[in-house]
């Protein structure tokens, strides 16, 4: 895979373009998330969720009676497929009561003609809904300053702050996807953005460590043309490991069951948009930044805005730790 | 010079390192495959996975002030009692955050049933045991063995099992009956004997002797009547315990009347929660201020127990099902075969992924996978052991990220590897630091990971937790492997066997890079 000396992309050249996708990505996420809003699962506002597998041939039109007949007020139906191809479908509605809610479940099954055991029902309470509401919220904040205390620890505070936008900038997009698909969100979403968070915080990491060794060993390029150079060096390990990860996440989106699905969707999404955001938007947002430090103004003069690329000396003689 | 010739002499020695590194790793793998084999078995499965009712129930103080530690676990026995009504076996009832009871029943139940049981406002009655048919047999059960619910339960489930074999396996669950007397007065007992033949009585008698049908009896006060209930001493001299209460003015009226009746004759008045028996004191002198003590030669645990039934008639705090799921048995099961079918899946066409881009030591890697899953399922048997881990949808799912992790150290440890050998190293020297380099940038990503994965398995959200778990172990895991397993394999094979075939192991090609790379400069310099 490897060919001797190939040129660097010149990535960095178009960071405009990025930069302006990512804006049009942004608005478009805040517009669906203040317009639409997320879809909060019953795990959030309470409610009861019936999921019947096996359902044989009965229609959406027959299910939905059946849950009207029995005393439902406007029952949410959707069909899934079980690992068998039979069709199945989830229920979801507004009873979060849950004795009651067992009894509409047996009442629909009995209606039907369908197996006692053939159904699954989760009910969530209002005031549980609020408390692991609250929870989330509470777990994204502490997860997000952990990390940047890992970071502030770590790296210098221009590359803490970077990499914290870039993880809020995945954040966005990927609920605004949600928004705009009318997915719920569940507290598995969380869970997968939460994980996202530590993915996409290391991807970063990676690159601006490479930036850091990479501008220490060399001043005959500007601070830009190193950052190029550094995303193409770790454009190979990027692009295999999010490969790697991306891959049983699909498993999981194409033949896993709900659950699955419910943390594999985020985390598609997730993976993607967390390593393209390290290198092509938090990368150059960074080098932007570093090159006003008076020693990279200097280069930054002398070398123009320009872009360059490597040579096979440059090659040899950097990144000899 | 004298540097030189002690080169030799250390490189055995080195490769012995990771020789007993390896043989150390498969010390642990043989471990890891008797933890875990046979899985289904050894691995704790989740309620959403092995099918069951889960129940959470949140305790609140009616004047809204916070629910202590003693409240919630005279909560927590009383819950468990009623579940054990239930008849279900394996059930487990535990406090979950400050106010919190995570109810969990495994296996096929009614679950409109079993919410109504479980979430009922415990009754608690007092009733003159001579309204009560068998009154012999009863006293003589209550004063033989000390039943619980459980006990009565397995006997429902297994009518031919002796009572008299349960009796002798049973478990301290319920307070001996023991005498009412006034909170004053020290007492001492003397052992009833009656005609009733233990032996020859069956569980479902037994039960049926202590269950009583609804309506059959009338309650001289309830729960309700009862002002406060304490464990105290038996007088001040003695070691034993005794249980006061203390009744409202109308329950002490009517105690009052049946005690004046019963003390002459040494009478019983039964305690029955939730329409069984639970003990019978009787009755030693008539009792008509409402302070009514109740002794017997309780130990502290004995007196603690019997309070649990008073109070759970009078319950400090009120508890409400917040949320509850129901999964068929049938339905977790399928979900499971599909998960690991998932994480097959994501297995096999990681490991085929790195064959393909990174050919022998890509091959070495997908093998450093399978050293991970092995490790990783040893390590969720053991926590299973010690219950403190079962797989549930959600861990699945961590799973199966875990793998995904596990694939992206290799490849760091791949690309550092290849990287340095492009820089003109040789591949015993790039095995050495490359790997080293690989590491510590691994470890750096395990640790960004575990901040995730433990904050998502320490927040209460529910469910979730066990992807954090699974994932977290995950992570453990992999750094393991990657000790003890990828570095030492490739710094043992760098030297001779992947130095002597680079076409094979795919390293040619950033070798003859270097080489290249080398006389540009030359040309250039």
């Amino acid at each position: 895979m490897v060919r001797p000396f190939k040129k660097d992309i010149n990535f960095l050249s178009k960071r405009r373009i990025f930069f302006i996708i990512s804006l049009v990505l942004l608005v478009l996420s805040i517009t669906a998330l203040l317009v639409r809003g997320p879809n909060l699962g019953i795990e959030f506002v309470g409610g009861t969720s019936i999921n019947f597998t096996s359902a044989g041939d009965i229609t959406t039109e027959e299910m939905r009676s059946a849950f009207t007949d029995a005393g439902s007020e406007m029952p949410l139906v959707q069909t899934t497929a079980s690992a068998d191809g039979e069709q199945g479908f989830v229920v979801r509605t507004s009873e979060d009561d849950s004795a009651a809610a067992s009894a509409l479940a047996d009442e629909v099954a009995l209606a039907l003609g369908l197996e006692d055991d053939s159904f699954q029902v989760m009910t969530i309470g209002p005031s549980y809904g609020m408390v692991i509401a609250k929870n989330s919220a509470i777990a994204f904040l502490v997860a997000i300053g952990l990390i940047i205390l890992y970071v502030a620890l770590r790296f210098e505070y221009k590359m803490g702050l970077v990499a914290v936008l870039g993880l809020i900038h995945v954040l966005v997009i990927v609920m605004g996807i949600y928004a705009i698909t009318g997915r719920e969100v569940t507290p598995n979403v969380v869970a997968a953005l939460l994980t996202i968070m530590g993915y996409s915080l290391y991807d970063t990491v990676v690159v601006f460590h490479r930036i850091k060794d990479n501008s220490g060993t060399t001043n005959r390029h500007s601070f830009m043309t190193v950052a190029n150079h550094s995303i193409n060096q770790v454009l190979m390990r990027s692009i295999n490991t999010t490969t790697t990860s991306l891959v049983p996440v699909l498993a999981m989106l194409f033949f896993g069951g709900e659950t699955l699905k419910d943390f594999a969707f985020a985390m598609a999404f997730g993976l993607v948009l967390g390593s393209c955001t390290s290198l092509f938007i938090s990368t150059p947002i960074y080098a932007l930044w570093k090159q006003r430090e008076p020693k990279f103004k200097k280069l930054f003069q002398k070398y123009g805005d320009g872009v360059g690329v490597f040579t096979a000396a440059d090659n040899l003689g950097d990144s000899s730790k | 010079m004298a540097d030189k010739r002690f080169k030799p002499k250390k490189r055995p020695s080195r490769a012995r390192k990771h020789v007993l590194l390896l043989v150390l790793l498969g010390l642990l793998m043989a471990g890891a495959v008797f933890m875990f084999y046979p899985p289904q078995e050894k691995i704790q499965q989740g309620l959403d996975v092995q099918g069951g009712l889960s129940i959470i129930m949140d305790a609140t103080k009616t004047d809204g002030s916070i629910v202590t530690l003693e409240e919630m676990e005279s909560a927590r026995e009383i819950i468990d009692r009623r579940v054990n009504l239930l008849g279900a076996s394996e059930a487990s009832v535990q406090t979950q955050g400050n106010s919190q009871l995570l109810v969990q029943i495994p296996g096929s139940i009614d679950q409109t049933q079993a919410l109504s049981t479980i979430g009922q406002t415990g009754v608690l009655e007092f009733i003159n045991l001579a309204d009560v048919e068998e009154q012999d047999a009863v006293v003589a059960l209550l004063n033989s063995y000390t039943l619980s619910h459980e006990d009565i339960n397995r006997m429902l489930a297994f009518d031919e099992i002796e009572v008299e074999q349960i009796g002798e396996e049973l478990v301290n669950g319920r307070a001996p009956a023991g005498l009412y007397a006034p909170q004053s007065q020290s007492v001492t007992i003397d052992e009833d004997s009656t005609d009733f033949d233990l032996a020859a009585a069956q569980g479902p008698t037994i039960y049926k002797l202590l269950a009583l049908e609804p309506g059959s009896y009338e309650p001289i006060f309830t729960g309700a009547d009862i002002n406060t209930v304490r464990v105290g001493m038996d007088g001040e001299l003695s070691l034993n315990y005794a249980v006061n209460l203390e009744l409202n003015s109308t329950a002490s009226r009517a105690f009052g009347e049946v005690t004046t009746a019963l003390a002459p004759t040494k009478g019983k008045v039964a305690i029955i929660l939730d329409g069984v028996i639970q003990s019978a004191p009787a009755v030693q002198v008539p009792i008509t201020d409402g302070n009514v003590s109740i002794t017997g030669n309780y130990s502290l645990r004995d007196a603690n127990s019997l309070k649990t039934v008073l109070d759970s008639g009078s319950l400090p705090v009120a508890l409400s099902v917040i949320s509850s799921q129901m999964v068929g048995p049938t339905l977790g099961q399928e979900a499971l075969a599909r998960g690991i079918m998932v994480a097959l899946i994501g297995l096999i066409l990681v490991a085929l992924y790195l064959v393909v881009f990174y050919r022998g030591i890509g091959f070495m890697t997908s093998a450093s996978i399978l050293v991970f899953a092995v490790l990783y399922m040893g390590v969720l048997a053991l926590l299973s052991y010690f219950g403190l881990f079962a797989l549930s949808l959600a861990g699945i799912a961590g799973i199966v990220l875990a793998i995904g992790m596990a694939a992206d150290s290799s490849i760091l440890v791949l690309e550092r590897f290849k990287e340095e050998i492009r820089m003109g190293r040789s591949v015993r020297a790039s095995s050495v630091t490359g790997v080293r380099h690989a590491i510590i940038t691994s470890i750096d990503a395990d640790l960004v990971a575990l901040i995730s994965a433990l904050t998502i398995f320490i927040a209460p959200l529910g469910a979730v937790s066990g992807f954090g778990l699974a994932l977290a172990i995950g992570v453990v895991c992999d750094i393991i492997g990657m000790l003890f397993f990828k570095a030492p394999l490739i710094r043992l094979l760098a030297p001779r066997i992947i130095t002597r075939h680079p076409g094979f192991w795919g390293v040619k090609e950033d070798e003859e890079y270097a080489e290249q790379a080398g006389e540009l400069v030359r040309e250039e310099g």
